[in-house]
């Protein structure tokens, strides 16, 4: 769809909202252009492509929240589109109790677009293929050091094009390339089994691969599966010091810190599905772990699976402090959320595609850096396990109960790594975990991740990451 | 997308393939329209409407295989996106080839899963979403959190075969969660195919009444459990184990359904049959991705692996026909139904000694698909139960045990049967209340 095109219809869209009633309006004209393959066991699937565009208009009416999407685009299509959005608000206010009100956050103007050296549409068949083709290479009949009967290789290139509009004066264009890897890797050896998934992505072109050494870390994580199906002992379950690897941090950060800071969460509104949040607007200030529980949520990062940098509610978004020095610092906000609070928003309103509202999500979370080197932070450890990689995880819906798996785990004993361990489980509270942070080393890795929430469901890329984490006196359990 | 004629697009597309000289040509293309009602803290959240249509192609070249999807169904456009996509297939590689079936097939539409009352549903949904959450305030749940879905959908097909057909289904579904005091809430649900069988009001008690009994909630002790599955938590376990009988799963090292067709992979009284289209059902169609037809297959009969879900190339390789269950890539279920038992409710929990009663759950994750072991946390209701009573309820729980063993140690089923599709069961599910031996539930330890 052309650009002139595309404002001149969301332009039109927001008028007619506003000339039938409604107190606020916006659109958003997004396209999407994606190419995918896939290798299944060194078998080439059928080559997948999808493009596609439609428009997406919110409305408050009679302090009501309606949203409307189609993918007709004539004139009279998305104009009737804007009309009912209106008249569905309005229509429900027999069962609203609390109108819907936005904050006064200043309304962003900017054209944005994250670092791309080579032009992710040059992403067709033949460079995925090869790419994937590389790893086989690597990995099939035995050549990273261990079978590995069931292996499925995805690799994608996607964009998205944006336009943004709303009747506060926000005017955002935003063109968001992306480059993402999954692979399941099913390791057999001597009746034992592992699984391990691995995710990359990183927004830019087709440097992504290089850049996050795709090739090198799948072929890596390969042969590790061989060592841990060869030589993983049972696991220690007492209680001992836990180091966790950016991963664990990563994904710790995401679950227990970023989730139930969503302010959307923590007023109830997904309560029938993702759930709500163990915290309340008033545990702003509260005390959650030690003095070096430090975790941050930054959409601005560049390069980063979850570089967003203005939101799906034109405003500019920022690195937020969730938990700072061990205290519950901030919450991700949107512009309803913040009124609610007082506050003004910071940018979390994200949307996956045309036809899914912005609602309040994540971007790159991570436990904050210290200043320990990897070994010095080792060194700290007389009796422990460190947890590199997972597998299984989950937490209650109100994210206060959690359990991560590992599947690349290490005895340490006096301050270095011994054997590989077998399948270490941490099932241990929010509070247990943050107030259990001795303390960080300053290596930072991020991984890829799609996080879910909302309904209809929306995937959102994002990062999750952080440096090597030291709990102490937790108790572990073995699967 | 008022004025789109589906079959008209396809007949454009196949075309267009066919001048090109594709080997085999597949259109489908669908539109459908939705409306939604979410409410939280008893007050509407937002009203979705979203109407879509969307053109599928499926090519095959000289072996040379691609699938690609557009919204942009203008002719012209149509006429570039396919040619686009035949150039495409000159730089790609021989794969796994099957032709299309040589007959065609003209499929008349099911009219199974059809209620025009719900084409346009706008103007009643708020009044629906009021009906469940005053039905849940006078159960004793202070304040609901839910949504409430309607539409319709219709697909058509065509094939360079000849194969031509259409279907549509209608669905509305209602899932709503009751909190009462402190963190204790309850879970209704309503999914029907017709708005005749769709009870607000009912799955608004269910959460009212769930939620005024997890008041006083406490975290069980960890160990093994006899465990009786509701409905819905139980759906949520066996739509995992129809992605285990996907025969693409099997290749791909994650199945744990692997190298057991013919084997014992649950107990004597358990069954699992897919149906493309199903009385009530709220999925499915006469006829899959690839134009066969869909149909009735027995995924697991009498506690044995009766075979996996295919399409043209997974059987190709397995050697066996396909089952009508394409998904041009991976093989997948339409409407799962597990074989009701001749027990009642009330008879399963007198059989539990000591035992847990699950209503609600989410977060099912694995630690491997390929030995099926994983763990799911319940939420919701969920009750401590001994000597055939309710003593208490509880929470801060998981469990976790592989789907073999669990589906093996299945003892009882409920005569009862529930459709439940929501948040955390994609595939719609014809499911009893199970009661199953051994579960391991765990705690966090700190």
């Amino acid at each position: 769809m052309k650009t002139e095109q595309a404002k001149d219809l969301a332009a039109s869209a927001v008028n007619r909202a506003l000339g039938a009633g409604a107190s606020y309006a916006e659109a958003r004209v997004q396209s999407t252009w994606e190419r995918q393959f896939v290798l299944k066991n060194g078998e080439p699937q059928p080559s997948f492509f999808a493009e596609g565009y439609g428009i997406g208009i919110r409305v408050i009416s009679g302090g009501a929240l309606g949203f409307a999407a189609t993918n007709d685009m004539s004139r009279g299509a998305v104009n009737e589109i804007a009309r009912k959005a209106v008249r569905l608000a309005k229509a429900s206010a027999g069962v609203l109790k609390k109108p819907i009100v936005l904050d006064g956050s200043k309304p962003a103007k900017k054209t944005w677009a994250p670092p791309e050296k080579e032009r992710v549409e040059n992403a067709d068949a033949t460079w995925l293929r090869k790419v994937l083709l590389d790893i086989e290479g690597r990995i099939a009949d035995g050549r990273a050091g261990v079978n590995l009967p069931g292996r499925l290789l995805f690799l994608g290139a996607e964009l998205e094009l944006r336009h943004y509009v709303n009747s506060d004066g926000a005017r955002v264009d935003g063109r968001l390339p992306r480059v993402g890897f999954f692979g399941s890797l099913t390791g057999a050896e001597g009746g034992a089994m592992a699984q391990r998934f691995i995710q990359q992505g990183e927004t830019g072109g087709l440097e992504v691969v290089r850049r996050v050494k795709l090739v090198e870390k799948v072929e890596e994580e390969a042969k590790v599966m061989g060592k841990i199906l060869r030589t993983a002992s049972k696991s220690p379950t007492d209680t001992l010091d836990v180091v966790l690897s950016p991963e664990l941090s990563g994904i710790a950060a995401h679950e227990s810190v970023g989730h139930p800071q969503e302010a959307d969460r923590v007023l109830g509104r997904e309560g029938a599905q993702a759930g709500e949040s163990y915290l309340k607007a008033e545990s702003l200030g509260r005390k959650i772990g030690s003095l070096e529980a430090n975790v941050s949520d930054d959409p601005t990062l560049v390069n980063s699976n979850g570089f967003v940098p203005v939101d799906d509610e034109g405003v500019e978004a920022k690195k937020r402090f969730l938990i700072k020095d061990g205290i519950i610092n901030e919450f991700l906000q949107n512009r309803t959320t913040a009124k609610e609070f007082g506050l003004s928003s910071n940018g979390a309103a994200r949307s996956v595609a045309f036809d899914r509202e912005p609602i309040i999500r994540m971007s790159n979370t991570f436990v904050e850096p210290g200043d320990y080197s990897t070994e010095e932070l080792l060194k700290e450890v007389r009796h422990g396990v460190f947890f590199k990689t997972f597998t299984e995880w989950n937490i209650d819906d109100k994210r206060l109960n959690q359990r991560y798996v590992a599947l690349e785990a290490y005895l340490i004993e006096q301050g270095e790594l011994k054997g590989l361990v077998k399948s270490p489980v941490l099932e241990i509270t929010t509070p247990k975990l943050w107030g259990s942070v001795k303390a960080r080393s300053k290596h930072m890795e991020f991984e890829a991740a799609v996080c879910g929430k909302g309904d209809p469901q929306q995937g959102a890329p994002v990062w999750t990451g952080g440096p090597e984490t030291l709990l102490a006196g937790i108790k572990l359990g073995a699967r | 997308m008022r004025g789109l004629d589906l079959d008209d697009l396809n007949d454009g597309a196949v075309a267009a393939a066919s001048k090109l000289g594709a080997d085999d040509a597949v259109a489908l293309s669908a539109r459908g329209a939705d409306s939604m009602i979410r409410f939280a803290n008893n007050s509407v959240s937002v009203v979705n409407r979203v109407e879509e249509a969307e053109l599928t192609v499926y090519l095959a070249k000289d072996k040379r295989r691609a699938i690609a999807s557009t919204s942009n169904l203008d002719r012209a456009a149509v006429k570039k996106f396919v040619g686009d996509l035949y150039a495409s297939l000159k730089g790609l590689p021989e794969s796994e080839y099957v032709p299309l079936p040589d007959r065609a097939v003209k499929y008349a539409p099911s009219r199974l899963s059809y209620d025009r009352k719900l084409e346009d549903l706008d103007d009643e949904l708020p009044g629906l979403a009021k009906s469940a959450i005053e039905s849940a305030l006078s159960s004793g749940g202070k304040r609901s959190a839910g949504v409430i879905n309607a539409g319709k959908g219709t697909i058509s097909i065509l094939t360079s075969n000849g194969t031509v057909g259409t279907d549509s289904r209608t669905a509305i579904t209602l899932n709503i969660r009751s909190f009462a005091e402190k963190e204790a809430s309850g879970h209704g649900l309503s999914c029907a195919s017709s708005l005749a069988g769709f009870d607000p009001e009912e799955a608004g008690r269910r959460a009212g009444e769930g939620a005024k009994k997890m008041k006083d909630a406490s975290e069980p002790e960890a160990g093994k459990y006899q465990v009786l599955l509701s409905p819905t938590v139980a759906s949520n376990l066996v739509e995992t184990v129809a992605g285990a009988a996907s025969a693409f799963s099997v290749d791909a090292g994650t199945s744990y359904l692997a190298e057991k067709v013919g084997k014992k992979v649950a107990a004597p009284g358990f069954s699992l049959t897919d149906h493309g289209v199903a009385e009530g059902g709220l999925g499915g169609r006469v006829f899959d991705d690839e134009g066969v037809r869909t149909r009735s297959n027995k995924v697991i009969d009498g506690g044995v692996l009766r075979g996996y879900l295919h399409n043209l190339t997974t059987a190709k390789k397995w050697k066996t026909q396909s089952t009508g269950n394409a998904g041009f890539v991976q093989p997948h279920a339409w409407n799962l139904e597990v074989g009701k038992g001749d027990s009642t409710y009330e008879e399963m929990v007198k059989e539990m000694k000591r035992g847990i009663i699950l209503t609600s759950n989410w977060y099912t994750r694995f630690n491997n698909y390929r030995t099926g072991e994983f763990s799911t946390v319940p939420r919701d209701g969920a009750y401590l139960v001994e000597g055939g009573k309710v003593v208490k309820s509880l929470k801060g729980m998981r469990a976790g045990d592989d789907l073999q063993r669990l589906f093996s140690s299945v003892t009882l089923l409920s005569k009862q049967r529930e459709w439940i599709q929501w948040w955390e069961v994609d595939t719609p599910t014809f499911c009893p209340w199970i009661l199953v031996d051994g579960v391991n539930i765990t705690r966090a330890y700190g």
